[in-house]
């Protein structure tokens, strides 16, 4: 049941957890998310090379680019994110928002811009790109409403905005005679989504939105 | 009757139609349809609204949905089991609570109460010192670090459980702690626990494959 | 031989018939039967192998449980893989061994110039012998050959262990160094050649 160069996949997921790709052409990789690797590649800081004239058009993304590597030569690498379940989408003159740290990898087809929602990443396009995910991914179809912690991202939809439950906020100020005491949990204040598109919904994360 | 389903291990779907759902408080991650989402706190055997007591670390923090739709519930990439009672009573740590409804009759123990062996459990464990029990014909929802797993109780096998990796059990169970010395000399400086929890009767006894 | 089963993927059921095994400290979560627990010195190394990890600095604390009856062990619900050793050797970093029968025989093995960096010994454990031992991972442990034609290079901290005739080195690579990103500390890869198999985790967490 061992993988050889062989019989590693050429871009498919080897179990949950991980991914397999082979390197052809220019591919955008987070860094540290690389566990292991056949072959002969190359790993250049996103900006510092003759690819730069690609990157500022595709990764017009400054705070972002330095997490991001590219990648070059002959060989089959595996990613993995701290077992977190790893996914790949094909957009097709798609659009769609995720959460930047969970965008592990994508090819260089695809437009990648900084959302204007902080934390987010927008790729726009048609190509391929493979994100992670704490617990499968769950599609949910608008109108919804979604605790922030819990939100992977969006496809093909108008940006949400976010909703208050004063009710909620109302019963418990009147209970404590004050506001300072109201938590962010997703039961005050969600993420409210409407119009037509697809939402990503995961588990929780344990840590706020990882950079 | 709302119906619970798991969209995946750490997704727990609830469908109600007019139904009051109670939660661990924070653990809604998501939801369609309309609810009203108020604070309620569950102390000895009821479920009080929130208004009614200053706030307190006291029982059982819950956040009850009542209304029409689905309702999705996550709790820090834990996974989740749905455990049906057919009128009997669940014991099950209250920090592993994640749903259940109006059906089942909820009551929490504070183990203190127990006298030393409760103290103890609560103390060392490093939990909350609260138990919860759910009874009568309805469903609930548990938490676990990985995948819970069932491990029945019979009358000719005893079972001995690390109480970290406790989470609950249901049955004709009674359950002693153990203090054996052998145990106590292997434990590191990372794991707390000396003593361990013995189980004898006829049940299930709910374990989760994690030290808290 | 003491039967290992896995009761589910992140749970170790060993079976014993007034047998001992060998685990983690602290890593049972659950038994039935009568069963003692003891602390063991070594993994069969005798004192020497004591010796050498008090100055390596590596920490791996065993226990010995005998008797009869089932036990659960579990660590931190990592998920758990069970190998099975047919006289051969396999390398293995001892924060990932869980729990193995009592008929094989750990030793440590230098495992060449490591820095300081990943907090661990320059040495590695090795446990040889016919019979079972079970590993943890933080994601499912994933199997790579290495062939003469096909070195592989591995991020030190996803790295499990290997068996084979398989040589390990460590490649510090300006290259791979632009790579880094904040969470990972490593500046360095292994690299692995020869003929054998590598496991690894999809994790950078130790």
């Amino acid at each position: 049941m061992a993988y050889t160069y062989e019989t590693l996949p050429v871009y498919d997921n080897l179990d949950r957890f991980s991914f397999a790709v082979e390197v052809k052409d220019t591919f955008f990789i987070r860094k540290g998310k690389m566990i292991a690797y056949y072959g002969n590649l190359r790993f250049e800081a996103v900006g510092k090379s003759v690819l730069d004239m690609v990157v500022q058009h595709t990764f017009n993304a400054p705070l972002h680019a330095n997490s991001f590597v590219t990648v070059n030569g002959q060989g089959k690498l595996v990613l993995g994110d701290n077992y977190n379940d790893i996914n790949s989408f094909d957009l097709t003159d798609g659009i769609l928002t995720i959460k930047s740290g969970h965008v592990l990898g994508f090819d260089s087809h695809l437009v990648c811009r900084e959302s204007i929602v902080p934390g987010y990443l927008t790729l726009m396009g048609t190509g391929r790109f493979i994100a992670s995910s704490c617990s499968p991914v769950f599609f949910l179809e608008p109108p919804c409403r979604v605790d922030e912690r819990a939100l992977l991202g969006w496809a093909d939809m108008p940006c949400p905005y976010f909703y208050y439950d004063y009710s909620y906020i109302r019963s418990l100020a009147s209970m404590l005679g004050s506001v300072a005491g109201v938590t962010s949990t997703g039961e005050e204040k969600q993420v409210d989504f409407t119009g037509k598109g697809t939402v990503l919904i995961q588990s929780q994360e344990i840590m706020p939105s990882l950079q | 009757m709302p119906s619970y389903s798991l969209t995946n291990e750490k997704l727990l779907q609830v469908v109600a139609q007019n139904d009051e759902i109670y939660s661990k408080r924070g653990s809604m991650i998501a939801y369609k349809g309309s609810f009203n989402f108020a604070r309620a706190h569950l102390i000895g055997g009821s479920i009080q609204q929130a208004a009614m007591r200053a706030v307190t670390r006291e029982g059982l923090q819950l956040m009850s949905a009542t209304g029409s739709g689905e309702i999705y519930y996550a709790h820090l990439g834990k996974f989740i089991t749905i455990i049906s009672l057919n009128g009997e009573t669940m014991y099950v740590e209250s920090d592993s609570v994640i749903a259940f409804d109006k059906r089942l009759r909820a009551d929490t123990m504070f183990l203190g109460n127990q006298g030393i062996q409760g103290l103890i459990r609560g103390a060392t464990a490093g939990q909350g010192l609260f138990t919860t029990t759910l009874s009568g014909r309805g469903e609930l929802a548990i938490i676990s670090d990985g995948n819970a797993i069932a491990l029945d109780v019979t009358s000719d096998r005893t079972l001995f459980v690390d109480p970290n990796a406790y989470i609950g059990h249901k049955g004709q169970l009674t359950s002693t702690t153990v203090f054996d010395v052998s145990w106590k000399n292997l434990i590191g400086q990372g794991s707390g626990e000396s003593f361990q929890l013995k189980f004898t009767g006829t049940g299930t006894v709910y374990i989760q494959a994690s030290e808290r | 031989m003491s039967g290992f089963q896995l009761a589910n993927d992140r749970l170790l059921q060993v079976t014993l018939q007034n047998e001992k095994v060998m685990s983690k400290s602290g890593a049972m979560v659950a038994y039935d039967g009568s069963i003692k627990f003891d602390k063991a010195l070594t993994g069969g190394e005798g004192i020497l192998g004591v010796l050498k990890r008090t100055v390596t600095g590596e920490s791996f604390n065993l226990m010995t449980a005998s008797g009869t009856g089932k036990i659960y062990f579990a660590h931190r619900a990592r998920e758990i893989s069970i190998i099975s050793l047919q006289g051969d050797k396999f390398f293995v970093e001892s924060r990932c061994l869980l729990a193995f029968d009592q008929s094989l025989k750990t030793n440590t093995a230098f495992a060449g110039l490591r820095g300081a960096t990943t907090g661990q010994g320059l040495f590695t454990t090795t446990i040889e012998g016919n019979g079972n031992l079970a590993v943890i991972s933080h994601g499912s442990l994933l199997e790579f050959q290495v062939t003469p034609q096909y070195p592989l290079f591995v991020d030190p901290d996803a790295f499990i262990g290997y068996r084979g005739s398989i040589s390990q080195e460590f490649i510090f690579d300006v290259n791979w160094k632009t790579f880094i990103g904040q969470t990972s500390g490593e500046s360095f890869q292994l690299k692995f050649s020869g003929q054998g198999i590598v496991y690894i985790q999809p994790s950078e967490t130790k």
